[in-house]
C-alpha cells in the first residue's frame, strides 16, 4: 500500500475492513515497525528461498578450517567437535540491528542462512546446486562450496552413519515415498531441560564450576590405583565433561563479543544519547548472560536467544520448543508490576522484538523440508498457558503480552500454542480469540488435562513433570525436565501414511518410485472380503512404520558416540550429573512419536472400498484397480461415486468413524510393540504441516477419489476439504470418538470459521461456547483460520497488496503469499463453518 | 478437447493434469501442452471451461456458509 494511503486511513477503518496487517502497522511503535521490516523473509516461498537470502559460507569455512586442523589430533571426537563449535562462535561475524535491544543470530549476516556442512553430504550437494541461494559472486562462492564439500564428503554425520544402517531400509526412505528426511541425530527437533537452565537458579558459569568439580573428581579416580570398569567409563565421561565446558565457555565469550560490539558503537559512533544508553544496556546484558542468571526481562530474553543461537550452531534444529510465559513471566512481573522499571508499552516492545528475533532465525534446509514447511524455516511453536507442576493456572501477564505483541508484529513464526484448562481466565481467552479473529491462525488450542494424561499414559512421565510440557515440534508435548526432555526427535520418523492404502492396492509396489517398498501382501483382486483387505492394510502400516522406526532407533543408539551434542549436554542436568552425552537413551524416559502425514485418506478410502466394493458390490476390485491404475482417467463418473456415495470422515457417521477408530487402535497396539532405545513406545501423531502438498505428486490415485497430483487432505484428523458437510459440531463429534489419551500422541484438527459471523462480543461468546464443547468432548487440539475467501482470492490476484496475510497451514502458520498456489487452493477449499 | 485459451485441439493427454479444484466436483486444473496456460476442465464432459488466473474461480472455492461455491455433492 502506498505510504499516503496508509497514512490517510485510520486504524478503525482498516479493522472494519479486516485488514489487520495494515492496522497493526499503524498501531505498533516506531521501534517495532522498524525491527519488523528489518528482518529478511527466510521461510522458503513454495520451495525456494526469497531473492536476496543467501547461504552463509562463513560458518562452513570456519568449521572446515578447524576440522582440517584437528583431523590428526588425538582428542576424542566429542572434544574435536566441541572445538569446532567454539571456533565458529569465537570467529563468526556478529551484528546488532539498529534500534534493537536484543542481539544474536545463527548465521553471520542478517540476510544469510546458516549452513552446517558436517551434517549430511546430500545437504551439501543441495547447497551447491541451489543457484538462488549462493552468494555473489557465484563463481567464488561455488569454489568455496566445492572445497567445503570435498572436505566433508565421507565425513559428515550421515556418511559416517551410512554403513550401520540397513541399506534396503535406507533406499526406501531416500526414495522419498514413505518418510520425510534422513535419520540424523543433529537434525530435527530438540527439546531442552528448561527446568535446569531457565529457572534462574544457575547459568553457564555455575555449570562450568560444577563441571570443573566433576573433572577433578574424575581425574582423581582415573589416576587412583586399581582399575575397574568404572575407571574405563570415566575416560569417556571426562571427555564429555571437557567438551561441554569448551562449548559453554565459548558461549560466554561470544556473548561478551556482543557486549564489546555494543559498547564500541555506543562509545565511538552513536550520536543519539537515547540509543547510546540502549547500546550500553545491551552491553551490560551480554556481559551478564549467559554467564550468570538473568535479573530482568531483557536479560532473560537475551539469555534464551543466546541458548538458541548456540544450540543452532551445534545442530540443525527444525523446531523451537519453548514455554516463554512460564520461564520469562516472572521477570516480566518483576520489571512491570513490582519494580516498575519497565512500562507495559516498553515491555511490549521487548516482547515484540523477542518474537521478531526468533522469526529471523534460519538454517539451510533440503528441498523436501522446504516443501513440507512452506513459508517458514521450522516449527517454532511456542507453548503458552497451561498449568504449573502443582496444577495451578500458569497464565501470567506475559501470556497476555505475548498475544498482544503477536498481533502487532504479525510474524508467521514463531506461533503460539495455548494449553487450555478449566481454570483459564476470561481475559486470556479473549486475547486468544482476538489473535485468531485477526487472522493469525494462532494460538491453537491444546486440551491440557487430556494431554497431561496422554503424556503420562504413553511414556510414564510423573504428573508433576507431565504438567510442565511444551510442544517439542508442532504438537507433541514433552516435559522440559531432567529425564523427560527428548534431545532430538528425528524428522524421518514421519510416515507418508497414504502409502499404506496405496500399497494395499499394489501389493506393496510403489509405482511412483518404481520399487517394492511396502509388504508383499499379494494381488488385491483376490481378497474375498473387507477383513482380508483390512489385514493387508495392517501389514502395510506395520511395514512402513517399522522401516522408519528401525532407522531412528539405530541413529539414536549410535548418536552419543558418532554425533554427540556437547552444548546441549552442557545445559542438561542429566548429562552434567552422569558425564554421558544427552543422546544417551538410558538417561531419558523417551518421548518418541511417529508423525502420521496424510492419515485420513486411509479412512475415507477404506470406507469407500468397504461400502462400494465389498458390501454393495457396485464395483469389483478389478474395476477399482483398473481405474486407479489409470489415475481415474476415463473413470470420472466412477470416481465421483467413490467421493460422493461413500461415507466420509468428519460427518458424525459411525460407518466411517468406526473405521478411523479401528485403524488408530491397530496403530496404537503396534506402537507398543515398537520400542524406542529408551524402552518406550512409538505412538502416532496425525498431522501434515504442508506435507499434503509435498506428497501430492508422490502418492498415486486412491479409492477416496483423489488422483496423482491432487493435494492430499490438510491433515491430522481434519476431514477432507469440503467433505465435512454436516457442520462443525458433527466434525467435533467424529473427532470425539477417538480416545485422545490412548489412541495416539496428538491429533491435529483444522477448521475454518467465518470472520463475519465471529465479529464483536456475540462472536466471542459463540467461539467461547464452541471451545467449551471442544474441551468437554476431550479433543486434544483445534486450530482456526478466520479469513474469508474473498481476501484469500484477492491475495492470489494481487499478492503484493497482501504480503502480510497469515494463514494456518497445519501445525504452523505462514504468510499466504509465501505458500505455493496448490497449498493456497487447498486452504481455500476447506469448509468455512458457521457456529451456533 | 479444445483449449479455451489457444484453441489447440487434441486428446486429453495433451492437457497435463495438475490438480483438482475440489475432490467432490468434476472440475480439474490442467495445463495445455500448446500454450502452457492453465485451464479448468470438466472431466465428465471433456471440455475446457475457462483459463485460470490468480484468484479466479472455479479453483479456490470453499464450501460452507459463505456460499461462494455450489456444493457439488448437494
Amino acid at each position: 500500500m502506498a505510504q499516503a494511503a496508509l497514512k490517510d486511513t485510520s486504524v478503525e477503518e482498516f479493522e472494519t475492513r479486516q485488514q489487520w496487517w495494515w492496522a497493526a502497522e499503524k498501531k505498533r511503535s516506531g521501534r517495532l515497525d522498524y525491527l519488523r521490516k528489518a528482518i529478511w523473509k527466510k521461510g522458503a516461498i513454495g520451495g525456494l528461498y526469497a531473492p536476496g537470502v543467501k547461504v552463509d559460507l562463513e560458518r562452513a569455512q570456519l568449521q572446515t578450517r578447524k576440522a582440517r586442523e584437528l583431523e590428526f589430533s588425538n582428542d576424542a571426537y566429542v572434544i574435536k567437535f566441541a572445538r569446532m563449535i567454539a571456533h565458529i562462535l569465537d570467529n563468526k561475524t556478529i551484528f546488532i540491528t539498529d534500534h534493537a535491544q536484543l542481539a544474536g543470530y545463527t548465521a553471520s549476516l542478517p540476510h544469510t542462512i546458516g549452513w552446517d556442512p558436517s551434517c549430511a553430504s546430500i545437504l551439501n550437494v543441495e547447497v551447491y546446486n541451489d543457484p538462488t541461494a549462493i552468494p555473489e559472486p557465484a563463481d567464488e562462492s561455488q569454489k568455496i562450496i566445492q572445497e567445503v564439500n570435498a572436505y566433508w564428503g565421507g565425513k559428515t554425520d550421515l556418511d559416517r552413519m551410512m554403513p550401520v544402517f540397513d541399506m534396503e531400509d535406507l533406499m526406501k526412505m531416500l526414495s522419498g515415498s514413505i518418510g520425510w528426511g534422513v535419520p540424523l541425530a543433529r537434525g530435527g527437533y530438540s527439546s531442552k531441560d528448561y527446568e535446569y537452565i531457565m529457572t534462574g537458579k544457575r547459568a553457564f558459569q555455575d555449570i562450568i564450576d560444577e563441571l570443573d568439580r566433576k573433572i577433578d573428581e574424575g581425574d582423581e579416580m582415573t589416576h587412583a590405583p586399581g582399575a575397574t570398569p568404572e575407571t574405563t567409563d570415566m575416560y569417556d565421561k571426562l571427555n564429555n565433561w571437557e567438551a561441554m565446558k569448551i562449548t559453554l565457555e565459548a558461549g560466554i565469550r561470544i556473548a561478551r563479543r556482543y557486549a564489546r560490539l555494543a559498547r564500541i558503537i555506543a562509545e565511538n559512533f552513536e550520536e543519539d544519547p537515547v540509543r547510546r544508553e540502549e547500546l550500553l544496556k545491551i552491553a551490560e546484558t551480554c556481559e551478564r548472560v549467559p554467564a550468570h542468571p538473568p535479573r530482568n526481562l531483557q536479560e532473560s530474553f537475551q539469555y534464551d536467544i543466546f541458548i538458541q543461537m548456540m544450540s543452532r550452531t551445534e545442530a540443525i534444529e527444525g523446531a523451537w520448543p519453548s514455554r516463554p510465559d512460564f520461564y520469562h513471566g516472572p521477570y516480566y512481573d518483576k520489571d512491570v508490576n513490582i519494580d516498575h522499571t519497565l512500562t507495559k508499552e516498553e515491555a511490549l516492545d521487548l516482547v515484540g522484538e523477542f518474537l521478531i528475533r526468533a522469526a529471523e532465525v534460519c538454517q539451510f534446509k533440503p528441498k523436501w523440508t522446504r516443501e513440507g514447511l512452506q513459508g517458514i524455516d521450522g516449527t517454532w511453536v511456542w507453548t503458552i498457558g497451561g498449568v504449573d507442576a502443582h496444577g495451578n493456572d500458569a497464565c501470567n501477564d506475559l501470556t497476555i503480552a505475548l498475544m498482544q505483541a503477536a498481533r502487532l508484529v504479525r510474524v508467521a513464526n514463531p506461533t503460539l500454542s495455548f494449553r487450555w484448562h478449566p481454570k483459564v481466565k476470561d481475559e486470556v481467552l479473549r486475547e486468544i480469540f482476538e489473535c485468531n479473529r485477526q487472522g493469525l491462525g494462532y494460538p491453537n488450542m491444546r486440551n491440557d488435562p487430556v494431554l497431561i494424561a496422554n503424556t503420562m499414559h504413553w511414556y510414564g512421565h510423573p504428573i508433576e513433570e507431565a504438567r510442565l510440557w511444551a510442544n517439542q515440534a508442532c504438537l507433541s508435548p514433552c516435559p522440559t525436565t531432567k529425564h523427560g526432555y527428548q534431545p532430538m526427535r528425528m524428522a524421518n520418523a514421519t510416515a507418508n501414511c497414504a502409502k499404506i492404502i496405496e500399497y494395499v492396492l499394489t501389493g506393496g509396489y510403489d509405482k511412483v518410485v518404481n520399487m517394492q517398498v511396502g509388504a508383499e501382501t499379494g494381488d488385491v483382486t483376490r481378497f474375498k472380503n473387507f477383513e482380508e483387505f483390512f489385514d493387508a492394510w495392517t501389514m502395510q502400516m506395520k511395514t512402513i512404520f517399522s522401516i522408519l522406526v528401525r532407522a531412528v532407533n539405530r541413529a539414536r543408539t549410535l548418536a552419543p558416540r558418532l554425533t554427540p551434542r556437547p552444548f546441549l549436554s552442557g545445559i542438561s542436568e542429566r548429562s552434567i550429573e552422569s558425564g554421558m552425552d544427552t543422546f544417551e537413551p538410558s538417561l531419558e524416559r523417551g518421548n518418541a512419536w511417529i508423525t502420521a502425514f496424510t492419515w485420513v485418506e486411509n479412512i475415507d478410502s477404506l470406507a469407500a472400498v468397504k461400502k462400494l466394493v465389498f458390501e454393495e458390490k457396485k464395483y469389483t476390485m478389478a474395476q477399482l484397480k483398473e481405474a486407479l491404475d489409470a489415475n481415474w482417467e476415463g473413470f470420472e463418473q466412477m470416481r465421483l461415486d467413490f467421493v460422493r456415495n461413500a461415507p466420509k470422515w468428519g460427518n458424525d457417521d459411525d460407518y466411517v468413524d468406526d473405521i478411523m477408530i479401528r485403524c488408530l487402535r491397530e496403530a496404537a497396539k503396534f506402537s507398543r510393540e515398537l520400542k524406542c532405545p529408551s524402552g518406550n513406545s512409538w505412538p502416532i501423531l496425525p498431522e501434515n504441516v504442508s506435507g499434503n502438498i509435498h506428497y501430492a505428486n508422490i502418492v498415486g490415485a486412491l479409492p477416496n477419489g483423489r488422483r496423482l497430483g491432487d493435494a492430499l487432505y490438510d491433515g491430522g484428523i481434519s476431514p477432507g476439504p469440503g467433505l465435512d458437510k454436516k457442520g462443525p459440531t458433527a466434525v467435533l463429534k467424529s473427532c470425539s470418538k477417538i480416545d485422545h489419551i490412548t489412541d495416539g500422541r496428538a491429533f491435529l484438527l483444522n477448521q475454518r470459521l467465518s470472520p463475519t459471523q465471529l465479529a464483536g462480543e456475540k462472536g466471542y461468546q459463540l467461539w467461547k461456547a464452541y471451545i467449551r464443547t471442544w474441551a468437554d468432548l476431550g479433543i486434544d487440539h483445534i486450530q482456526f483460520n478466520m479469513i474469508d475467501d474473498a481476501t484469500l482470492r484477492a491475495a492470489q490476484k494481487e499478492p503484493e497488496q497482501y504480503q502480510e496475510v497469515i494463514v494456518r497451514v497445519a501445525g504452523y502458520s505462514a504468510h499466504f503469499v509465501d505458500i505455493s498456489r496448490k497449498t493456497q487452493d487447498n486452504i481455500i477449499q476447506r469448509t468455512i463453518h458457521g457456529l451456533g | 478437447m479444445k483449449c479455451i485459451a489457444c484453441g489447440h485441439d487434441g486428446p486429453l493427454s495433451d492437457f497435463r493434469y495438475l490438480y483438482n479444484a475440489r475432490i467432490d466436483a468434476s472440475i480439474s486444473i490442467r495445463q495445455c501442452i500448446n500454450c502452457q496456460e492453465w485451464v479448468a476442465v470438466d472431466e465428465l464432459k471433456g471440455e475446457t471451461l475457462e483459463k485460470i488466473t490468480g484468484g479466479a474461480a472455479p479453483w479456490g472455492k470453499s464450501a460452507g456458509i459463505e456460499g461462494l461455491a455450489t456444493d457439488a455433492a448437494a
